[in-house]
């Protein structure tokens, strides 16, 4: 049993802290044993940026909400303890109230607005503070001005990018002049470039504002410089360590660690490339010429020709739309090229046969869930082989293998619905695995995991790859492309601006800017080492 | 203009000549009030006659459809008049053409009013309207609201999950069971994520200070004005002359009953 760690704040403070939780345990259903938030204390300060870290389905995002007051009463689930704001316990607030004193800006930017214009959805927030019609003009415009959102106020929300989106609900939030801002993983949808610059608003507005800021968060990195304090949870629920960043980082490194939490790429040492060589790749795979693809008129990709080669490990980089996507469903021959040819070891996919081009090429989608067709992990993973009329014999052993492989072993008769993130992750791997495929495509396959999920991941497609297979990850994980990948696509505006090492694409800084893509911390940090070297000299 | 005519006074001034017509069983009152109908729409609206005519076009058909099974099929109230002709078993009566031609020109008479409607009104402050002028729960409204933008991404979602199961080689799934068990794979993950979905939204509107109470103010603020009286006036009141007009012709017949 670890200890439980002394509390880092002390219980009596002349001023109340801006929120402080006390015993805090909630659960989606009746009481258990093991609640998914288990009695939590800590204490968020006024003007304070602090960091809620914790490997996936540890209960961040829940924790938020029961801040607010929203859980229990939402979703009728079971709490115990209390929650303090400067020092009232936020029971005894009147509905709506607390809610206008914390802002949230959530992850997904589909999900999260109610109006179809920018102008509506924040003049929504300002009904709902019965702001006297008359002012309201003016705050929108203020709040539009700050967030740099004056040119879209008229837009339909769902045509603007990700980063715009998220940009809006902020905006949205900042109306309401809230006394802490909790961010639930808002740039995790976003192009680097993208999310950076939310983060910079965030931190200028901060800065501004003096609000205090709840961050909850995989990716550390760019904003290390502007925490103060680190909370971390393991996948009990249960807090871990909770005091200012550098001590929690330089104390508990092992325990964050080896809960699966990313650390900060400060702190790891091995983020040197790994391989090092490139090798000659000879055998072509898959390769594409002259390829165009319309929807409705508007030109999605013009002109593009590459190769793919056996046993490479190829990314697809690029702005969100810039139609990465849908490169990979035209290379998976699920959808058809205008112009152009798809070649597919020495034949147009034209010519395969359905089934056989499934058995040899393999599509994880981003969203797991949609490929998961029975009711049962078994059924799940002998799908494919029962359609090829596969002997039962040797299907079983297959499976056997494969639930062995990807640690599903206990989960056999478990509905796929029912596993967590980083197990539906591995069975949408696995499902595509019944014959060793010739290419693997990956649409996003990293994108919301925590630290042990990629890394399981990570394994897996090297394990495939040393067999041979091409390995296609449409990212924008620039550090996962620094560290393993061979070959780098750029997609800019439906144009392929680049292919090459990514070595080379790094030293191309006007075009990284253009496709908005950023260089990975590891070249960054050189690059930053390299000045300072020059300045010296 | 049409477009600026509150949407709740439109709403009603549309049902009323809808609801009534549905009565009348002769062709002068229809046909008089549609004319009116098309020609009040493009005087006072700026909707492309082009676009008008790619909507209403199928609906004629339709309407056509209507026209003829009614008039095979009519009932013995109202098959009365001359045999114009007869085939296999069926007699096609004067009466029964009348009936035909009257039921297609009502339908047309809903899909101009229709269209008249949905053609000019912003969604958005429809709603708005609702919940100002009768008072619907800003819970409802503001809900209807929500579920109007998931439309396209579920649309987006149905796309991904067909592709996804295509890889998994579902497609070849054979047979009407087969065909069923399909549709209900489908039928999952777009419920579960709907619903997930469903509630992050309420969640997020919640957590904006939504409370769904009667009790805040307004940006749009959506009244109702002397224009939107003579809008009223002029659809429903025209409506009534023209029953008024059949009615001194000789022509009105309101379920078979000649006046």
């Amino acid at each position: 049993m670890k200890k439980r760690l002394p509390n880092q704040i002390p219980p009596v403070q002349k001023q109340p802290a801006l929120i402080r939780t006390e015993n805090l345990s909630f659960d989606y259903e009746k009481k258990q044993s093991e609640p998914l938030i288990n009695d939590v204390s800590f204490s968020l300060e006024e003007g304070e940026v602090t960091l809620l870290t914790g490997a996936s389905g540890s209960g961040k995002s829940t924790i938020s909400l029961c801040l607010n007051g929203l859980y229990p009463e939402a979703v009728e689930g079971y709490a115990e303890g209390t929650v303090y704001f400067r020092g009232e316990d936020i029971s005894r607030f009147e509905k709506g109230v607390l809610n206008q004193k914390i802002g949230i800006v959530f992850q997904d930017p589909e999900s999260q607005f109610c109006m179809v214009t920018v102008e509506n959805e924040l003049a929504f927030t300002m009904e709902n503070l019965k702001v006297p019609r008359k002012d309201m003009a003016e705050r929108m415009d203020a709040v539009l001005e700050v967030t740099g959102l004056t040119e879209v106020k008229y837009r339909a929300i769902h045509e603007l990018s990700g980063g715009q989106k998220q940009k809006v609900a902020l905006a949205s939030v900042l109306l309401m002049e809230p006394e802490l801002l909790i961010l639930d993983e808002p740039t995790a949808n976003l192009d680097p470039v993208s999310s950076l610059e939310f983060i910079q608003l965030v931190a200028k507005l901060q800065q501004e504002r003096k609000m205090a800021v709840l961050v909850i968060e995989h990716q550390l990195d760019d904003w290390m410089a502007y925490i103060h304090r680190v909370l971390a949870l393991n996948k009990h629920g249960k807090l871990i360590a909770d005091g200012p960043r550098d001590k929690v980082f330089a104390e508990y490194k092992e325990t964050l660690t080896a809960e699966g939490i990313h650390l900060p790429k400060v702190m790891e040492e091995n983020t040197q490339k790994l391989g090092g060589q490139t090798p000659q790749f000879l055998e072509p795979s898959l390769s594409i010429s002259n390829l165009s693809f319309k929807r409705k008129e508007r030109t999605i990709l013009q002109d593009l020709s590459m190769t793919l080669h056996k046993g490479e490990f190829v990314a697809v980089a690029g702005e969100n739309g810039a139609g990465k996507s849908t490169l990979l469903q035209l290379m998976a021959g699920i959808l058809s090229p205008h112009k152009g040819t798809v070649t597919f070891q020495d034949a147009p996919l034209k010519k395969w046969r359905e089934e056989e081009l499934r058995k040899h090429m393999g599509f994880v989608f981003q969203n797991p869930e949609h490929q998961f067709i029975t009711d049962t992990v078994y059924d799940e993973l002998s799908f494919g082989m029962k359609l090829n009329g596969t002997p039962e014999e040797e299907m079983k052993e297959k499976v056997t293998e494969l639930l062995g492989h990807f640690q599903l072993e206990g989960h056999r008769l478990n509905n796929p619905f029912s596993l967590s993130g980083g197990q539906k992750r591995r069975l949408s791997v696995a499902t595509m695995l019944d014959e060793t495929p010739d290419v693997l495509l990956f649409d996003e396959p990293t994108f919301g995991q925590d630290a042990k999920t990629t890394d399981e991941l990570m394994s897996i497609v090297l394990d495939l790859k040393a067999k041979g297979t091409t390995i296609v990850f449409v990212t924008h994980d620039m550090d996962l492309i620094d560290q393993y990948c061979e070959t780098v696509f750029v997609l800019d505006k439906g144009n392929l601006a680049f292919s090459g090492t990514p070595e080379q694409l790094w030293d191309k800084e006007s075009l990284l800017k253009q496709a908005r893509l950023r260089l990975p911390y590891r070249v960054r940090q050189q690059k930053e080492e390299g000045d300072v070297y020059d300045l010296v000299r | 203009m049409i477009s600026s005519v509150n949407p709740a006074v439109k709403m009603v001034a549309i049902i009323i000549p809808g609801v009534l017509l549905s009565f009348s069983f002769d062709i002068f009152t229809p046909l008089t009030y549609l004319i009116f109908i098309v020609a009040f729409t493009f005087l006072f609206s700026s909707i492309p006659v082009k676009k008008w005519l790619l909507v209403f076009t199928p609906f004629v058909f339709l309407a056509l459809g209507f026209a003829w099974m009614t008039t095979l099929y009519t009932s013995d109230s109202f098959s009365g008049g001359r045999v114009l002709f007869e085939f296999w078993w069926f007699e096609i009566t004067t009466g029964g053409v009348m009936v035909g031609i009257s039921l297609a020109l009502r339908s047309l008479c809903f899909v101009a009013l229709s269209l008249m409607f949905i053609l000019t009104t912003d969604s958005t402050k429809f709603m708005l309207s609702l919940m100002q002028q009768f008072k619907l729960p800003p819970k409802l409204t503001y809900g209807i609201l929500a579920g109007y933008r998931f439309l396209p991404t579920f649309k987006h979602e149905f796309e991904v999950l067909r592709q996804a199961h295509r890889i998994r080689g579902v497609g070849r799934a054979k047979g009407v069971k087969g065909r069923l068990r399909q549709f209900r794979r489908y039928a999952i993950p777009l419920m579960a994520n709907a619903i997930r979905k469903a509630e992050r939204v309420a969640i997020a509107m919640e957590s904006k200070g939504f409370t769904g109470s009667h009790d805040r103010t307004h940006y749009h603020h959506m009244s109702v004005g002397k224009k939107d009286w003579v809008f009223f006036a002029s659809i429903v009141g025209t409506f009534f002359l023209v029953v008024f007009t059949s009615y001194q012709l000789g022509y009105l017949n309101i379920f078979g009953r000649q006046f």
